[in-house]
Order: structure tokens, then C-alpha cells, then sequence
């Protein structure tokens, strides 16, 4: 019922081009999670969708049905608001019946409807209360709780955890992942926050400045990133990139030269590649101590010890960019002491110069089964 | 005993600045009061007796009861000012509130052009254009009613009152009218059911001014535009003390404090409405 279409939208603020031509298909009962960092045009698109946006060119259907011109009530969409957008002077029941009530609902059936909205959200015991009174997740569920009477094809969620502490936050997550299971309702949700797109989404949409840079599920986010930015995007802490030259290419993958250390990393070859100056990309989870394919020798400056982890900064290259290591547990490394780390080649992502990434020769149903097929799972 | 909080810590000397401060200006307006009273007191020989007497001496309410037997319509005074500053609120508050709305949330051309035209007008006092409203009343046959009152009192009060409930309104985040224009409220429904209960202190605020704002012009406009006794609001209504020979001075401080009294309490019910934190929980500041 909920599936919402895409076609080249874009939306200009006077000559500046905001969204530059967004194609995308959700599929009715998915969870799809817009990430990007600030001002990429994440929450635009959401607005637009939404109806509260004006979109500049381009079609936004919802079931096969051009939207652009109708008001959101008429798109059959419910939106959370990052704010909450509680009305102060009413009731908890009352906030949550105020789409029924514009609809001019019968008494009955709406009580009904707004109780059961109720409880799914474990609001019952507050249902006379005002907003003022409750916990920053409870209004935020009241905010959820309005969007659901309305039983929408499509709900949208515009940051509605970012507001909450982190342990809250957690909470929600969760609750808003049983919450989508629950009502197999499509839900579109705007974060800038990869661990809430990476645990709650079915697809994540990454936006760099108002264009897709890669849809995919989060693990092949994770695992096949399409490019530098996906791959620096997704990921905490960041990925490495080192500068690396071709030197050959084989069926084996692209040979590449990292200050006269030379490796075969596995990845699918563009023609024309021997010479050039391409990007190496290491996760600082895939760095190990001693050696590997590849060895790097550093001096951390920084030390940061998580107890599961220990995150070790140092610069290298003197290019001043930091390059990172996350090892497991309490890892035996000293600020300012030498160690001796390694790189996997199978670890390794490669990307050309202009930041394309050569595909892994991973398969992703190796990593996790039904990644890709969620029918599968 | 309860310590104030160390921002609100003062040495002695401080103190001592801060309480002749406002000696200083409370008295300068509180004086007029308290010696009007006081006269209101005074039996009227006693009034100009040398040398003056700031106390009275037998002091009696004797020109609470005398004033309304001297000038017999001073009631009709009294209503006359309460029901043309009440009509003249009701009027502005039913301009202003969808005005100051539109104001606050459209986009519309000439939105800053007429704000700005409103302040403009603000500045001119009514008096400066009292002959052309004159000859304007003259021409449409209105001197002399309780119109000719009313309709310049309204719009006069009308820039200042939107000025004042725009800025309210705009700090009503913008995410509650979304939220109701998502969940398929029209602009009217979103004013009436969000909006209005939410700006209720604000329109407080513009009612109260409104009406004193009206209950001080009736003078300029009352004295002008209307010759009919019976229509005489109280400030006009006061000078009926002012006989040939004397003024009735005790009896006109207390048909002074007589006259306002009515307002006074309106205003202090009124007060009750000034919740201030009605917002609080809209959204997460």
C-alpha cells in the first residue's frame, strides 16, 4: 500500500540547486533511513515528500499516484517532527486525536482508535496528561502516536531521536524498530546519525550535497561502499585513506604500491589503471597489531581506551591527517611508543582518483545471509 | 533561613543604591496618587487653609457620597468610558488576532512595507490629525455618537496591538502549524484550535494595553468629536467639577478614583491570564 516513487526531483532555492535530481523507489513495508551529513538536503527531500515543501521539478509519486500538487493530508502521509510539535494546551488524548477530530471523526470510534494508539506506545496511564509534564521519550511517543491514528501509507520521520539522551535514544531505537515490525507500515526516516540508519533501516539512502551517493542495505554500505564518501561516512571511527599507486593488474586484483610495499588487493580492475595514483581504504577495526599484507609502523599520539575497545590516533605521512586504529579489548600500546600494525588485504577497499570505488570481491551473502534479499532472511 | 542564589547576593551599599532608586521614582509616581487621595479626604474649606496641611484633619468619605449628588450623570460617565474602551478592545482584538497571525507566519508582498507603515502611523499622536478626522465625521454625519469615539480609538490602537501580538506569535515555534497542516488543518482551524490557546497570554497583553491605550485617548477624541452630554466619557465627564465660581476639588479626586476603579479591577482579573510557560513542552527547546 505504501510505495513511493521518486522521479528526478529537485529543488532549487533560487539558482542554488539543493537536490539535484533524486531518483528513488521505496517499496511498500520497507524501513528506509536518509542519512547525510548537515545540509545535504536530507531533510528537504522529506519536507517535499511530506508536502510541506514545494518541489521544484520532478514527480513524487505515492502508490503509482502523482502528489506533487496535493496537501500532505491528502498524500496519505503522517509526519514526527524533530521538535515533537505537541500542542501545549491539550491533553495527551487530545494531541493524539487532533487529526481525527479535524477529520470530524464520531466521538466513539475516535477514543477507540486514539486508546490503541495508546497502548502500542505505552501511553495509556498518560492520556490526561499535558505535554509539559512528560519525559522527553513520552512525548516523543505522543508525536508518534498522532502520526499513527491516522493509520498513513507512509510515515515520515524527520530526526525524532536527536533530541533525547543517548540511553533514551537506544530505548526508542528499538521500540520505533518493533513499532515498524508491528504496523508493516512504509516509514521513511531522516537521521544524521549512522548508528540509527544502521540499526533500524531495511535500505539506507546516503545524501552528499542534494545528490544519492549510494543505496543499499547497511551492511553493503559497510562492506561495498560505492565511494570516498560513503566509505568515510559510514563507519565510526572513520575509515583510513592512504595515497597508493597501481602497479599492475591481474586477474587477482589491482597490485598497488604503498612506499615500496607492494600488495594485491582483491578488487575488480577499471582498464587503465597501471600508473595512477589511487586511493587506499582501511577500517580502523581491520588494522591489527604486528604485520600483515601491509605494515605500517606508527607513533600514536592519542590513546583513547573504551574497555571493548582501545582507539589509537596517530599522524602519518605528515600529511597531518590522523590515521586511526580501533583494536579489540585493552590493546599493550603506549602514547608516543612505536608499534607495528598491519593491514589484511581482504580488508582493503580501493578507490580511483576520482574516489569511485573498484568493487570488493566480497559477497555479501558470505558476511551476513539475506543482506541482500530480504525475503530471504 | 534560605540563602538567595550567589547572582542575587548583594553587599549593604548595594542594597541601599538599589532601594532609593526606587524611592526616588516611586514617589515621583506615586505622590500624585497619594495626595489625591488624601485631598479626596479633606472636607473642601479645609483644602486651602495656610499653612497647608499635608494630613486631613477630620477627614471623612463625606465627597464619596456628595460627588454623585454635584454632577448626577457621573455614572453614565463611568459606563460611557467602560463601553467604549470594551467595544474598542473587542473591535482591535478581532482585527489583530488573524492580522498578527498572517503577519507572523505568510510570506506575502508588502509585508515589511505595511509593518513598517503601522509604526509610521504610531507616531503621529492623534492629535496632530484631530481636524482633518473632524472634518472627515463632519462629512459622514458621525460627531456626536458614540462612533465618532469608537472608530478613531480603533484605529489608532490597531499598529501598536499587532506590532505587540506579531512578535509574540512568532516565537510560536512553526513546527505546531506544520504539524496541523500535515494532519490536514486549514489556516482557520490551526488559528482557533493551536494557535489561539497558545497566544492567550499575548492576547492578554494586547487587550490590556488596548484598553487603557483607549481609556487614555477618550479625552482628545471625547473633548472634539462629541458635544452631547450624555455620551461624555470620564475624563471629559470629571470637568463637570470644575464649576463657574470654584472647583470642587475633594469631590473630583474622588470621582477620580471612583472612575478608574472599575478598569482597575478589570485589569487585575485579567492579570490572572498571564501565564507565562504556556508553551512549555511544545517542543524541545
Amino acid at each position: 500500500m505504501g510505495q513511493l516513487n521518486l522521479n528526478r526531483v529537485q529543488k532549487f532555492y533560487g539558482t542554488f540547486e539543493v537536490l539535484k535530481g533524486i531518483d528513488l523507489e521505496v517499496r511498500n513495508g520497507e524501513f528506509v533511513v536518509f542519512v547525510g551529513p548537515s545540509g545535504c538536503g536530507k531533510s528537504t527531500l522529506l519536507r517535499m515528500i511530506a508536502g510541506l515543501d514545494e518541489t521544484s521539478s520532478g514527480d513524487i509519486l505515492i502508490e503509482g499516484k502523482r502528489v506533487n500538487d496535493l496537501p500532505p493530508v491528502k498524500r496519505g502521509i503522517a509526519m514526527v517532527f524533530q521538535s515533537y510539535a505537541l500542542y501545549p494546551h491539550m491533553t495527551v488524548f487530545e494531541n493524539i486525536a487532533f487529526p481525527l477530530r479535524v477529520e470530524r471523526m464520531a466521538e466513539e470510534k475516535l477514543k477507540a482508535k486514539v486508546e490503541n494508539a495508546a497502548r502500542i506506545l505505552h501511553l495509556d496511564q498518560r492520556l490526561q496528561q499535558k505535554p509539559g509534564m512528560l519525559s522527553g521519550g513520552q512525548r516523543q511517543r505522543v508525536a508518534i502516536g498522532r502520526a499513527i491514528v491516522r493509520e498513513p501509507k507512509i510515515f515520515l520521520f524527520d530526526e525524532p531521536l536527536s533530541n533525547l539522551d543517548a540511553a533514551l535514544r537506544a530505548d526508542m531505537r528499538i521500540e520505533l524498530a518493533k513499532l515498524h515490525r508491528q504496523l508493516q507500515a512504509t516509514m521513511i526516516y531522516v537521521t544524521h546519525d549512522q548508528v540509527e540508519a544502521m540499526t533500524m533501516a531495511d535500505r539506507i539512502v546516503v545524501l552528499n550535497a542534494g545528490e544519492i551517493a549510494q543505496t543499499g542495505a547497511p551492511l553493503e554500505l559497510y562492506h561495498k561502499p560505492a565511494n570516498t564518501f560513503v566509505a568515510g561516512f559510514i563507519g565510526n571511527p572513520k575509515m583510513n585513506f592512504l595515497p597508493v599507486t597501481c602497479k599492475g593488474v591481474s586477474d587477482a586484483g589491482v597490485e598497488v604500491d604503498y612506499k615500496g610495499q607492494t600488495a594485491i588487493i582483491p578488487v575488480t580492475p577499471h582498464s587503465d589503471l597501471v600508473g595512477r595514483a589511487l586511493t587506499l581504504g582501511v577500517r580502523p577495526e581491520h588494522i591489527l597489531l604486528g604485520t600483515g599484507d601491509l605494515s605500517l609502523t606508527v607513533r600514536p599520539s592519542v590513546i583513547e581506551r573504551l574497555g571493548a575497545h582501545t582507539v589509537a590516533y596517530a599522524a602519518i605521512g605528515g600529511e597531518g591527517e590522523n590515521f586511526c586504529a580501533m583494536l579489540p579489548g585493552t590493546a599493550a600500546i603506549r602514547p608516543e611508543e612505536v608499534v607495528e600494525t598491519g593491514i589484511r588485504t581482504a580488508d582493503c577497499h580501493l578507490f580511483d582518483e576520482k574516489g569511485i570505488a573498484l568493487e570488493r570481491r566480497v559477497e555479501l551473502t558470505d558476511i551476513d545471509l539475506g543482506v541482500l534479499d530480504p525475503a530471504a532472511a | 533561613m534560605s540563602q538567595p542564589a550567589m547572582i542575587n547576593r548583594y553587599r549593604w551599599y548595594e542594597l541601599v543604591a538599589i532601594y532609593c532608586g526606587i524611592f526616588v521614582f516611586l514617589a515621583f509616581i506615586l505622590a500624585p496618587f497619594v495626595e489625591g487621595f488624601l485631598v479626596s479626604l479633606k472636607p473642601l474649606g479645609l483644602l486651602f487653609s495656610s499653612p497647608y496641611k499635608f494630613w486631613p484633619q477630620n477627614g471623612s468619605f463625606a465627597a464619596y457620597k456628595s460627588m454623585w449628588v454635584s454632577v448626577p450623570g457621573f455614572a453614565r460617565y463611568i459606563f460611557n468610558s467602560f463601553f467604549i474602551s470594551s467595544i474598542v478592545t473587542a473591535i482591535v482584538l478581532v482585527l489583530v488576532v488573524p492580522a498578527a497571525y498572517a503577519f507572523a507566519r505568510f510570506k506575502f508582498r508588502g509585508s515589511g512595507a505595511l509593518l513598517a507603515a503601522f509604526l509610521a502611523v504610531n507616531m503621529f499622536s492623534g492629535a496632530v490629525l484631530l481636524i482633518p478626522l473632524f472634518r472627515l465625521m463632519r462629512s459622514l454625519g458621525v460627531l456626536n455618537t458614540y462612533f465618532a469615539m469608537i472608530v478613531p480609538g480603533v484605529a489608532f490602537l490597531i499598529p501598536s496591538a499587532i506590532w505587540l501580538l506579531r512578535t509574540y506569535m512568532m516565537r510560536i515555534p512553526r513546527e505546531l502549524d506544520e504539524a496541523a497542516f500535515v494532519d490536514g488543518a486549514s489556516h482557520f482551524y490551526t488559528l482557533r484550535r493551536v494557535i489561539l490557546p497558545i497566544a492567550m497570554p499575548g492576547i492578554t497583553v494586547v487587550a490590556i494595553t488596548t484598553f487603557i491605550g483607549s481609556y487614555a485617548q477618550q479625552f482628545i477624541f471625547a473633548l472634539t468629536f462629541n458635544s452631547k452630554t450624555e455620551y461624555m466619557p470620564l475624563p471629559v465627564g470629571l470637568f463637570a467639577y470644575f464649576g463657574r465660581q470654584e472647583v470642587i476639588w475633594n469631590e473630583l479626586m474622588a470621582a477620580s478614583f471612583v472612575g478608574i476603579a472599575p478598569a482597575v479591577i478589570l485589569i487585575f482579573l485579567m492579570q490572572r491570564y498571564l501565564v507565562a510557560g504556556l508553551t512549555a513542552g511544545a517542543v524541545k527547546q
